[in-house]
């Protein structure tokens, strides 16, 4: 046989031979690095899921027309109009998102007046699949807009004492049109006091195809993301203004910063007290082994013989450990991320190298004692017993 | 004799029992240091989450928007049932005037709030109310106003009369006139830039509309909605309604803060209230499972550790069933160090986990934190038990097994 097959050889009779501690080793290191894995896995998924979740805050960047007044009926305030209104280009603004790659969620939306019994009633355009899907805290009664049908604010329904299934006569400077309220909305916001109705049609009766008073888009928070998506915004549309909402991007922000120190410190904390333990339950049974060593060096075993006898056993149990505690890690993570956020973990493959490591470093470092000592032991002391 | 050999046992064998000591140690600490924190993780979490702003609005019940409360209602907000949740309030009061800047002018809305008051109420701790406490996210070039005279501009407002911190700006409504300095110019992105804030008092004078608001923001801590939540409160049993009131739901906070104000109506800020809901129970779902999963990995390595070292000792167990030990001496000797070394890595581990938890918590939210009483004892009694049902089931096979063959090798 060759050196290295026994070495092999000699390793694998090594552990199969003390099964039950095998067995017992394996399982330790196995969950070190699942524990190891679960815990990396979490806390690397944990920002993005957590940056998905703030969007339900809103919209963290806003455009609007250069020369714009934010209308005195915006904030929940009630003023009407102050100034002229301008408008953005729709076109303009799909174009410039294109150019610039921008991925985030957006909504388009346009404000006016029309006329019902001879007042002025605030109207917002919208795509309403937009709002169902991006402004979640809309509270609905009733049901969501078809053609020509119109969602009106709560405050304003109950003002204006208009139910659900009446239809409003409204004057537009397009023309008379009539739609049917399908359902009343109330938020605590300035959505209380306007009345809703689907984009197009919106345009079509103030005579303003194509234009559009406000752009909201939600830029994933985290990583720079929002500077960069708004510098290039800037750049593309002159014509706009582009405003951060610092109310739900500066707190999400700093939000995520948060999150995120809390899982690494909680990562580093359950890792290296675990670590500890795991490294003072592999010592304590590996240290016993004096009486190998003794023999082997006096059959004439080189120290780097004996040491590589060792350092292969903690490797194999450290591959072994580390490749079940992956797998289980991984199942962990998934498990945790599936019942909380509803979405699956990532498949990070490259976090196998993190587990391995943790369990090899884990293996080495419990076998360290033996090791040590067969630099130090005189064979014929061990082999007489003491 | 018993005494004898457990101090033998410790003092023959330091690296062995120094090792599992370790095991036990870390195991607590990990145990100790989540227990302590978990709890106080998920407040600090909501405390963090109401930077995102107000939750609660207080309008005038009047349904034709106009309307005022009364200023002198604010404090009893102080006084209401869930007094401990209110993390603070601020008032407005509007008006439309003409702000003049130089040769420029402007038709805009004046506001005045509250910007950094101090609150005392008879019988409360004195506090800090206003838009600096509930609106962290305003960006002031400048300073905040100090006095009567002065006034923080919107950015775009600024922009388009030309005024910088220090200039003066004429403001004038219903033909009544004020000067006023700008202390700073605020940029949010959102409609504040479009306004012009002054001490509320200054603006009440101006408006003539002595202690009058039109409307507070109040930011509260609340507990995520559940389908109970959303029950309408007016179709509710008695008992159901008392659960529902003693409950921190945003409803049910903004039910008792509209009680304390006089002709009121408290809605909740959805975009604000339900986004926070849905956050925190993910945020409190994700440290729960962690806090399992440390808890389950800390109990299987000590009592891993355990297991090893009894498995090791069988050839002494052995050797004392061989001289004539019965099992009941045996187990006294083993279970009684077992005891000995899980109560010093219990108290140990207790110690450390307690500053780590202190810690985690100052470098993430930057506030101390104390561990509950009732950590000691359970951290001390679960590395007890965890200790020793690792160690019994070694210790029965070793018992079990005929003296002879463990002898033997």
């Amino acid at each position: 046989m060759t050196r290295r097959r026994w070495l092999v050889h000699l390793i694998y009779r090594a552990l199969v031979y003390r099964r039950g501690r095998t067995l017992l080793l394996l399982s330790v290191l196995a969950m070190a690095s699942s524990l190891a894995t679960a815990l990396g896995l979490v806390s690397y998924s944990m920002e993005r899921r957590v940056a998905e979740e703030v969007r339900k805050y809103g919209a963290n960047l806003v455009l609007v027309p250069e020369a714009a007044h934010l209308d005195v009926g915006s904030g929940g305030l009630n003023f009407g109009v102050v100034s002229e209104p301008s408008y953005l280009r729709q076109d303009q603004v799909e174009s410039a998102l294109a150019a610039g790659g921008i991925k985030a969620e957006r909504s388009f939306h346009l404000r006016g007046a029309l006329q019902w019994k001879n007042l002025d009633l605030m109207v917002e355009g919208v795509n309403f699949a937009d709002i169902r899907r991006l402004f979640p805290w809309w509270q609905l009664k009733g049901g969501w807009p078809g053609a020509s049908e119109a969602v009106v604010g709560s405050d304003l329904a109950t003002r204006l004492k208009i139910a659900p299934g009446s239809a409003l006569e409204l004057s537009a400077p397009a023309g008379p049109m009539t739609l049917r309220v399908s359902g009343v909305v109330s938020t605590g916001g300035e959505e209380d006091n306007l009345l809703f109705l689907a984009l197009p049609e919106l345009q079509k009766a103030l005579g303003l195809p194509g234009e559009l008073s406000q752009v909201r888009l939600m830029v994933t928070a985290g990583g720079g993301a929002l500077k960069r998506d708004a510098s290039s915004l800037k750049k593309l549309l002159p014509a706009a203004r582009v405003s951060e909402v610092r109310q739900t991007a500066r707190t999400s922000e700093g939000l995520l910063a948060k999150v995120k120190l809390l899982m690494l410190l909680v990562t580093v904390v359950v890792l290296v007290s675990a670590g500890c333990s795991v490294a003072g339950t592999m010592s304590a049974t590996v240290l016993e082994r004096s009486k190998e060593i003794g023999l082997m060096k006096a059959m004439g075993g080189t120290r780097l013989g004996v040491m590589s006898i060792f350092c292969g056993e903690a490797a194999m149990l450290g591959l072994v450990g580390g490749g079940a505690g992956y797998i289980l890690g991984t199942a962990i993570a998934q498990f945790i991320t599936e019942t909380v956020f509803s979405a699956s973990a990532e498949f990070v493959p490259w976090f196998a190298g993190v587990s391995f490591s943790v369990s090899l470093f884990l293996a080495l470092a419990g076998s360290l004692g033996p090791m040590t000592s067969v630099f130090t032991l005189d064979p014929v002391r061990s082999l007489r017993g003491e | 004799m018993l005494f004898r050999i457990l101090k033998n046992s410790f003092f023959k064998r330091p690296k062995a029992v120094f090792l599992i000591f370790l095991s036990i140690a870390m195991g607590a600490a990990v145990a100790t240091a989540f227990l302590g924190i978990a709890g106080e993780i998920s407040h600090k979490m909501a405390l963090e989450l109401r930077s995102y702003g107000a939750n609660i609005l207080i309008e005038p019940a009047t349904a034709d928007g106009g309307g005022f409360l009364r200023e002198q209602d604010l404090p009893k907000i102080k006084t209401v049932f869930w007094k401990y949740n209110i993390t603070g309030f601020t008032p407005y009061l509007f008006g439309v005037g003409e702000i003049s800047a130089g040769a420029k002018r402007e038709r805009g809305v004046i506001s005045g709030t509250w910007f950094n008051k101090e609150l005392s109420v008879e019988g409360e701790a004195p506090s800090v109310q206003g838009v600096k406490v509930i609106a962290p996210w305003w960006e002031v070039n400048g300073n905040w106003p100090d006095a009567a005279d002065e006034a923080v501009i919107g950015a775009a407002l600024a922009k388009r009369l030309g005024a910088v911190p220090g200039s003066v700006l004429g403001v004038a409504v219903h033909g009544r006139t004020r000067r006023l300095r700008v202390a700073g110019v605020v940029t949010t992105g959102g409609y504040e830039e479009e306004e012009l804030f002054a001490p509320l008092a200054t603006v009440q004078e101006l408006l003539q509309r002595q202690g009058k608001v039109s409307r507070v923001q109040v930011s509260a801590l609340t507990v995520p909605m559940d389908d109970f939540g959303r029950k309408d409160p007016a179709s509710m049993t008695k008992n159901e309604y008392e659960k529902w009131y003693c409950t921190a739901y945003v409803t049910s906070v903004a039910k008792n803060v509209e009680e304390a104000m006089a002709g009121s109506r408290a809605k909740p800020i959805w975009q604000i209230a339900s986004a926070e809901g849905a956050l925190l129970k993910k945020l409190n779902g994700v440290m729960l499972f962690l806090t399992i999963l440390a808890l389950g990995s800390s109990a299987t390595a000590v009592s891993t550790s355990l297991m090893a070292s009894m498995a090791e000792r069988s050839p002494e167990i052995a050797l004392m069933k061989a001289i004539g030990a019965d099992r009941f001496q045996i187990g006294a000797i083993f279970l009684g160090e077992t005891l000995i070394i899980s109560v010093a890595g219990g108290v140990t581990g207790f110690l450390l986990g307690d500053q780590l938890a202190g810690v985690i918590s100052r470098s993430v939210f930057n506030s101390t934190i104390a561990s509950p009483l009732w950590l000691f004892p359970t951290a001390i009694g679960s590395a007890l038990a965890v200790a020793v049902a690792g160690s019994i089931v070694p210790l029965r096979r070793a018992l079990l097994i005929e003296p002879v063959r463990v002898l033997k090798g």
